[in-house]
């Protein structure tokens, strides 16, 4: 009997490996999430992968795949998804959770929960979420071409550096989106009309301002001197300084957006605690402080301390956190296609 | 002769264009390796400094070396099935007394004038709607179709240089089946079968367009990498990876020559 | 009889059975596909999961002014970059055909070596050569070119210098080949009977090398209308072309019917080039 119990249970385990190569997966004790690349990656490691590695004697497989990316191979795998653990900048982990793509994690769920400010935590219960370190836009300039400093959106249109202003594809770049959605709202405008911001852009580009979808082009850009203002984010200016570059970021009066990066627990999967763990660790105040220190992200997490250069060059403290604004991301993700497609056909030569 | 010769300003013209089409051919590829030894951080030209900084790095880069390895097993295993697949369907194509010759022959090579982009896609919602999404496999076969008809190409081409008699006397002789093409029909082939795998193997080792559609999890070829860093964070590594791919192309178009003579590639 | 009858039943089973496995792959990696695109474009699912056939993704493309521009810019390109790569290919061919061998081989090596690169390579190559302070922008400097004139990025002269590269050695091979088919002696004759060297370019060598040129220039015009990495990363967001509207539409929007419409579009202004070409080489041989 022991012998045909072991042969039938060969053959289901055999049966079901075929049927859903990822239940094999969840058995191997290995938890698939996704990164973003590069440096982001190899200091993802340092602060989540490894010590969650380390810790709970999991691997973790890393997949290098931006936001969109990762929605679609979601999308595509609904039934079987690979993921465990989805991370996303930018909006859209909501467009994923309406889809019922992600998991709703309960409060309880994670022992961080009560650290984080409420912004930060305010989706998990519909499947959004934590955001574990948020970006900001502003205005990006170069400190030798742009006296005064700039204060305002307005500034983008000051006199006589129109060629010289960048600015980031909204369609593509989430950053760009935000952006626009940040010039819209300086101007008045509302999400349920972004008129303010289109008519904005097409005067920046009527006097000559260059339109970029990727943040090398905006590296490029300043790197060799022909741009010298754009609409980007914090921790990219950041990383255009660290380069050597005299670029700085300015927080404009009228407000700066924040961009959520979150980490998701994706649904369907078999091995929910084990992605809790790492979520929980992802948003712990030790890696919080490590994305701010290495890459200038601000914190979410309200026990961070941070001092010095790093304090001033993130948004930090409740009060510093209370200027930003944010966009809400269902109605983003309602109305994006329809935004991109009016986007298209502004930039369209 | 020198009556017949092309007047001067003949030679001066052809002088111009080939030096000019050589400009616009290289020069692309050379400020690559031109930026692969920069020291400085950016993709700025002219590159600053030398050092090999760049080459050390991609060298210790776990996420290069995966990539990299990737992107060579899925070559080994395409130039492979290439070559089986592309080989006997020459020989059949080579056959005066294949029904539809014409017609196959065209469908056979169609995929090198159609846009590899439609495979792409074509593949992404086949796997997507009915195998449960992307995968490797499907990164194979999609390398596959756009691999074979080369190896077709390559091999017909020595085929059509080669001696239709000898089969035939092999055949008189009584050589059975299996005989015939082991001792005359492949041997034929060999060069065209050598040919075919350089150039799948450097198509799918290149490839990046349906790398870009069809692409698990989990599997990241060179190109998409090269890619992803172009898109992301582009700096001298890039042009260190990408100098040492260009290598591997040239040994390549090389070894095509030396097998069946690049010219006869038309 | 029979014996003869009998071994050409037997070449016949052969070939059949030789043909299988490209049979094989033909249909699961080309027909299949290139099916599912077919099917997706012209049906609709419904919410309860049962499909309904339409031509609305369709509509979508030829109603709007948007997408016609992007199909008018496709086209427009495709055809100066046939243009060009035949202005510059096909003396070329005829240089190598009379070349000494090595110099030719030396010219094939350069035409044939950036086909052989990997396309995000070579965009690379462009991206540092035609970009703010690039090469180009550093030598035309001198000359007085400064500033946003000298900046091919983002530019349609940007897309079809860099497809030209890419597109030239199709040009170039297919020529070369109806060339080395006419063989010198008709032009020596030409020269031998007092024909100056342009009048016999011009009046046999010329109207000979035409076969080569036209099947060279459908094998560019429908390449060049697929391509999609290059004219993306030189032309920028400003100047989309059909290949990368398809693109956007599957991984921006995520429009897939709407991505397949187009597909089906795009191949089918392919075929209309390609079967002509088929047959016009199948006459030639």
């Amino acid at each position: 009997m022991l012998n045909r119990r072991h042969f039938l249970r060969n053959t289901t385990l055999a049966v079901s490996a075929l049927a859903a190569p990822s239940i094999l997966r969840a058995q191997n004790n290995k938890l698939v999430i996704n990164s973003f690349g590069g440096a982001y990656e190899e200091i993802h490691r340092r602060l989540v992968i490894t010590p969650f590695e380390e810790m709970t004697g999991i691997k973790v497989e890393v997949v290098t795949a931006y936001s969109a990316d990762t929605l679609s191979q979601l999308r595509a795998q609904q039934e079987a998804p690979q993921f465990d653990v989805a991370h996303f900048s930018g909006g859209l982990e909501t467009t994923a959770a309406l889809e019922g793509l992600l998991s709703p994690i309960e409060p309880s769920e994670l022992r961080n929960h009560d650290q984080m400010y409420e912004f930060a935590v305010s989706g998990i219960s519909k499947g959004v979420g934590p955001t574990y370190s948020t970006a900001v836009i502003g205005l990006l300039y170069e400190t030798n071409q742009i006296n005064p400093i700039p204060t305002s959106w307005n500034d983008l249109l000051r006199e006589g550096i129109g060629e010289h202003v960048l600015v980031t594809d909204a369609a593509s770049n989430t950053y760009g989106l935000l952006s626009l959605l940040m010039m819209n709202h300086s101007l008045g405008g509302t999400m349920d009309d972004l008129t303010p911001g289109f008519e904005f852009v097409s005067k920046l580009l009527e006097n000559g301002a260059v339109v970029v979808s990727k943040s090398p082009e905006i590296q490029q850009n300043f790197a060799q001197g022909s741009s010298w203002m754009a609409a980007y984010a914090q921790d990219y200016a950041y990383t255009l300084t660290k380069a050597g570059l005299p670029v700085r970021f300015v927080q404009p009066q009228e407000g700066a957006a924040f961009a959520p990066i979150t980490v998701n627990l994706v649904a369907n999967r078999p091995n929910r605690e084990m992605a809790l763990k790492f979520i929980d660790l992802s948003i712990r105040a030790e890696a919080s402080e490590g994305w701010a220190e290495a890459l200038r992200y601000s914190p979410t997490n309200r026990t961070v301390t941070l001092s010095g250069e790093v304090a001033e060059q993130v948004v930090y403290g409740e009060e510093a956190a209370r200027n930003l604004v944010g966009f809400d991301p269902v109605v983003i993700s309602d109305k994006r296609a329809d935004w991109n497609e009016e986007w298209k056909r502004l930039l369209v030569r | 002769m020198t009556g017949l010769a092309p007047p001067a300003s003949a030679h001066l013209m052809a002088g111009a264009l080939v030096i000019f089409t050589a400009f616009v051919m290289l020069v692309p590829l050379g400020v690559v390796i031109a930026s692969s030894f920069s020291e400085s951080q950016f993709l700025v030209f002219p590159p600053q400094g030398f050092s090999f900084r760049w080459y050390r790095e991609i060298l210790s880069s776990e996420a290069y070396l995966s990539a990299a390895w990737t992107s060579l097993k899925i070559a080994v295993i395409v130039t492979t099935f290439s070559v089986l697949v592309g080989t006997p369907t020459a020989i059949a194509l080579a056959k005066s007394d294949t029904p539809g010759r014409a017609t196959l022959s065209g469908l056979f090579l169609s995929p090198l004038v159609l846009p590899t982009l439609i495979f792409g896609i074509g593949l992404l919602m086949t796997m997507s709607i009915w195998l449960g999404g992307a995968s490797i496999w499907g990164l194979i076969v999609g390398h596959l179709v756009i691999c074979v008809p080369y190896v077709i190409r390559t091999v017909s081409a020595v085929l059509s240089r080669a001696d239709p008699l000898l089969e035939e006397a092999a055949r008189t002789m009584g050589a059975n089946v299996w005989k015939k093409y082991l001792h005359v029909v492949l041997p034929q082939c060999r060069t065209g079968m050598a040919a075919g795998a350089f150039f799948a193997f450097n198509i799918s080792f290149d490839d990046a367009v349906i790398a870009l559609f069809v692409r698990a999890p989990g599997v990241e070829t060179l190109p998409i990498r090269i890619y992803g860093q172009l898109e992301f964070s582009p700096d001298p590594s890039v042009a260190a990876v990408s100098t040492l791919m260009i290598l591997v192309s040239l040994a390549l178009v090389l070894l095509v020559d030396q097998a069946i003579g690049l010219d006869r590639m038309t | 009889m029979a014996a003869i009858d009998s071994v050409r039943a037997q070449t016949r089973q052969e070939s059949l059975f030789l043909l299988v496995p490209g049979v094989l792959v033909l249909l699961i990696a080309f027909l299949f596909p290139v099916g599912t695109i077919l099917i997706t474009s012209v049906v609709d699912w419904t919410e309860d999961g049962v499909f309904v056939l339409t031509t609305s993704h369709f509509e979508k493309f030829f109603v709007d002014d948007y997408y016609l521009k992007v199909a008018w810019r496709t086209l427009r390109l495709a055809l100066v970059i046939t243009l060009a790569t035949a202005i510059f290919g096909v003396p070329l061919a005829y240089i190598m055909q009379r070349a000494h061998p090595t110099l030719r081989f030396i010219i094939l090596l350069m035409v044939i070596l950036p086909l052989m690169t990997s396309v995000v390579i070579r965009t690379f190559g462009w991206l540092v050569v035609l970009g703010n302070g690039g090469l180009l922008a550093t030598l035309v400097a001198p000359l007085g070119f400064t500033g946003r004139s000298a900046v091919l990025m983002h530019t349609e002269a940007g897309i079809v210098i860099a497809m030209v590269q890419v597109l030239l050695p199709f040009m170039v091979l297919t020529v070369l080949g109806v060339l080395q088919g006419i063989g010198r002696e008709l032009e020596e004759a030409g020269r031998t009977m007092g024909a100056g060297f342009w009048q016999v370019l011009r009046v046999i060598v010329l109207p000979l090398a035409v076969p080569g040129i036209v099947s060279g220039s459908l094998i560019v015009f429908a390449l060049s209308l697929s391509s999609f990495i290059t004219p993306s990363l030189v032309g920028g967001v400003r100047l989309p072309v059909m290949a990368g509207s398809i693109y956007q539409s599957i991984g921006g929007s995520f429009d897939w019917p709407f991505a397949a419409a187009q597909s089906v579009l795009l191949l089918a202004a392919t075929l209309l080039l390609i079967i002509p070409y088929a047959r016009l080489v199948r006459t030639s041989q």
